[in-house]
C-alpha cells in the first residue's frame, strides 16, 4: 500500500467510525432513521471529496455534522414543498440552531443502540440494522456478511426503518426498570453476530472475519457506554477469550482445527490478558447471582490460560458448567457440559450424559458428540450411523468436512 | 400523539354471558385504568356470529357470504381498542394491561393519521 492508499484508507476508517456517531446524532434530531442515513451518507461523500484537498478539520465530527444537518434541513425542505411538510422543516430549523455538542454523542449512539435491537424487531432485523447503522457499513456488505441478496437486504432494512417510524419504535435510552431486560436483548444481538462470525452456519468459510470484528466493536462500544454493566462486561470478555483462538483455528488448508490440536502459540496473548482482566470485573459485579456471559466467559478463560489441552482443568470447566446450568439451563449447554465431562471422566460417562439430554435430535453437533464418543468406545456401526444423522443436518462445508473426518469443532 | 391499534386474539368468548363477569371485571379495570388514552374500540360477539364476506371475480363480481370468522384458529378476534400512545414502547405497555393478552395475544399497530 502506497503513502495515498494508506492516508485514503486511514481516512475512510476515520469517516466510518465517526459517521455512526454523527448519524446517532441525526436520528436524534429528526427522528427520522432514513433521513439521518440519507444526509450522513452525502456528508461522508462530501467529506471524501474535499478533505483530501483541504486537509483534515479540526474536528471531523462537528463537521459531519454540521454539512449533515445541513443536508437533511435540504432534504425535508424539498420534499415539503411537495407533501406541504412545512411543519417539519420549521422544527428541524428550530432543532438544528442548537449548536451540536460533543457530550450528546455517546447518548445519542446508547439510544441508536436500543432503537436497532428493539425486541418489536426480529433478531436477524436487529442484526442487519446494527450492521448498517452502528458499523457503518453499506447495504451491499451488510448483505455479503449475513449471506443474503443485495435487493432482499434492502428489503429488509427498508421495511424496518419504516416499522421504526411508522410504529413509533422510540429513540432514546429505556427508563430504569426495563433497562436490564433491554441490555439483555441488545447483548443477546450482538452475542448472536459474534456466532455466526464465529460459527457460520452456511457459506463455506467456517469463520467470517468481517461478523467478528464488527461484533467486537460493538461489544467494547457497549461496554465502554456502560461500564458498570455486568454481562456487557462478561460478552466482551466472552467474545475476546474465543476470538483469541481465531487464527489458530483454521488450518492453511481452511479447514477447522480441533482445541486439542490447536497451535497455542498462535492464540492472540493480548486478547486472553484483556479478556481476563474483563472477567474479573464481570465476576466482582455478579456476587449474588451468576451472570451467563461471564460464566462463558469463565468456561473461555479455563482454555485460553491451559498450557496445552492435556493440562486443561477439566473439573473447574465442569464445575463453571453447573454453575451456567443454575441460570441458563439449556439442552445445549448441557451437551457441552457432557463434552467436558467425557474429557474429565472417559467416554462412558460421556456418553451417558450426551444420551440422557433430550431436544436436540435437530441439532447436528449432538449426533457428531455422540459419534465422537461411540468411536472412542469401540462402536464403530452406531458411531457410524450418528455421524450421518450429523451431516444431514449441518450446511456449512468446513463443519461438514470435520464431521467426517471424525470430530465435532 | 400517534394512535394505535390494539386488536385482542383470546379464546373466544361472551361477553354478555353472566359466566364471563371475572373477565369483564379485568376488562372494566383497565378501561377504568386507561381511560384517559383510549380512542375507541369495541368489544365484538362469539366468532360463532361472524359471516365472512367475499366478492369473487373482484368489484361487481358474486358475493359469498359464508358462514364463521375469516380464520378458524383456536384464538380469535374478540375486540380491539384505540390508544393513544407516545411510541411504541408505551403502546406495549398498555397493550400488555388487556386482560387478553394475559390469556391470549395483542397485536399493536400503528394507525394511520388521518391527512
Amino acid at each position: 500500500m502506497n503513502q495515498t492508499d494508506a492516508t485514503r484508507a486511514a481516512l475512510i476508517q476515520l469517516v466510518r467510525d465517526e459517521g455512526s456517531r454523527v448519524v446517532a446524532t441525526l436520528i436524534r434530531m429528526t427522528g427520522d432513521v432514513q433521513l439521518a442515513e440519507d444526509a450522513v451518507q452525502d456528508a461522508v461523500i462530501r467529506a471524501l471529496q474535499v478533505w483530501p484537498v483541504s486537509g483534515l478539520p479540526d474536528s471531523p465530527r462537528a463537521w459531519l455534522t454540521v454539512v449533515a444537518r445541513r443536508r437533511a434541513l435540504d432534504i425535508v425542505r424539498r420534499e415539503a414543498s411537495r407533501d406541504r411538510r412545512e411543519v417539519e422543516a420549521v422544527r428541524l430549523t428550530q432543532l438544528f440552531d442548537a449548536e451540536p455538542s460533543d457530550a450528546d454523542v455517546p447518548d445519542d449512539l446508547l439510544r441508536l443502540i436500543f432503537t436497532c435491537c428493539h425486541p418489536a424487531l426480529a433478531l436477524d432485523t436487529q442484526i442487519a440494522l446494527s450492521l448498517r447503522s452502528l458499523c457503518g457499513l453499506s447495504t451491499a456488505e451488510v448483505a455479503r456478511a449475513l449471506l443474503v441478496s443485495e435487493p432482499t437486504m434492502l428489503k429488509r432494512l427498508t421495511r424496518a426503518k419504516q416499522k421504526i417510524s411508522r410504529a413509533g419504535i422510540p429513540f432514546r435510552i429505556p427508563a430504569a426498570p426495563e433497562l436490564p431486560d433491554r441490555v439483555v436483548g441488545v447483548a443477546a444481538c450482538v452475542y448472536l453476530m459474534f456466532n455466526e462470525g464465529y460459527a457460520a452456519t452456511s457459506g463455506d468459510d467456517p469463520l467470517r472475519r468481517d461478523l467478528l470484528d464488527e461484533a467486537i466493536r460493538l461489544g467494547r462500544l457497549l461496554h465502554s457506554l456502560m461500564p458498570d454493566d455486568a454481562p456487557l462486561t462478561g460478552l466482551l470478555a466472552l467474545m475476546l477469550l474465543h476470538d483469541s483462538r481465531r487464527d489458530a483455528r483454521v488450518g492453511a488448508d481452511g479447514e477447522l482445527v480441533l482445541l486439542a490440536d490447536q497451535d497455542r502459540s498462535r492464540w492472540s496473548r493480548s486478547q486472553i490478558r484483556e479478556g481476563v482482566e474483563l472477567l474479573g470485573e464481570g465476576l466482582a459485579r455478579t456476587p449474588g447471582r451468576a451472570d451467563p456471559y461471564v460464566v462463558q466467559a469463565a468456561i473461555a478463560a479455563c482454555h485460553a490460560l491451559a498450557g496445552s489441552y492435556d493440562l486443561t482443568s477439566w473439573t473447574a470447566i465442569v464445575s463453571w458448567y453447573d454453575v451456567l446450568l443454575t441460570v441458563q439451563d439449556t439442552p445445549v449447554v448441557r451437551l457441552n457440559r457432557a463434552v467436558a465431562l467425557a474429557a474429565r471422566d472417559g467416554p462412558l460417562a460421556g456418553l451417558a450424559a450426551v444420551d440422557e439430554i433430550g431436544g436436540l435430535d435437530g441439532y447436528a453437533l449432538w449426533h457428531a458428540t455422540r459419534a465422537v464418543l461411540l468411536d472412542r468406545l469401540g462402536e464403530p456401526v452406531a458411531a457410524a450411523a450418528a455421524r450421518e444423522a450429523a451431516l444431514a443436518l449441518d450446511s456449512n462445508g468446513a463443519v461438514r468436512r470435520q464431521i467426517v473426518a471424525g470430530s465435532p469443532a | 400523539m400517534p394512535i394505535y391499534a390494539a386488536i385482542i386474539y383470546a379464546a373466544d368468548l361472551d361477553w354478555s354471558a353472566p359466566e364471563q363477569s371475572a373477565v369483564m371485571q379485568d376488562y372494566k379495570e383497565f378501561g377504568d385504568a386507561a381511560a384517559a388514552v383510549i380512542r375507541g374500540g369495541a368489544a365484538l360477539y362469539p366468532a360463532g356470529t361472524a359471516t365472512t364476506v367475499r366478492v369473487t371475480g373482484g368489484k361487481g363480481g358474486d358475493v359469498v357470504a359464508s358462514d364463521g370468522p375469516y380464520a378458524e384458529t383456536k384464538e380469535v378476534l374478540t375486540g380491539f381498542y384505540l390508544l393513544e400512545a407516545a411510541d411504541l414502547d408505551a403502546a406495549i405497555a398498555l397493550a400488555a394491561a388487556i386482560p387478553g393478552a394475559w390469556t391470549g395475544a395483542v397485536e399493536v399497530r400503528p394507525v394511520l393519521p388521518m391527512m
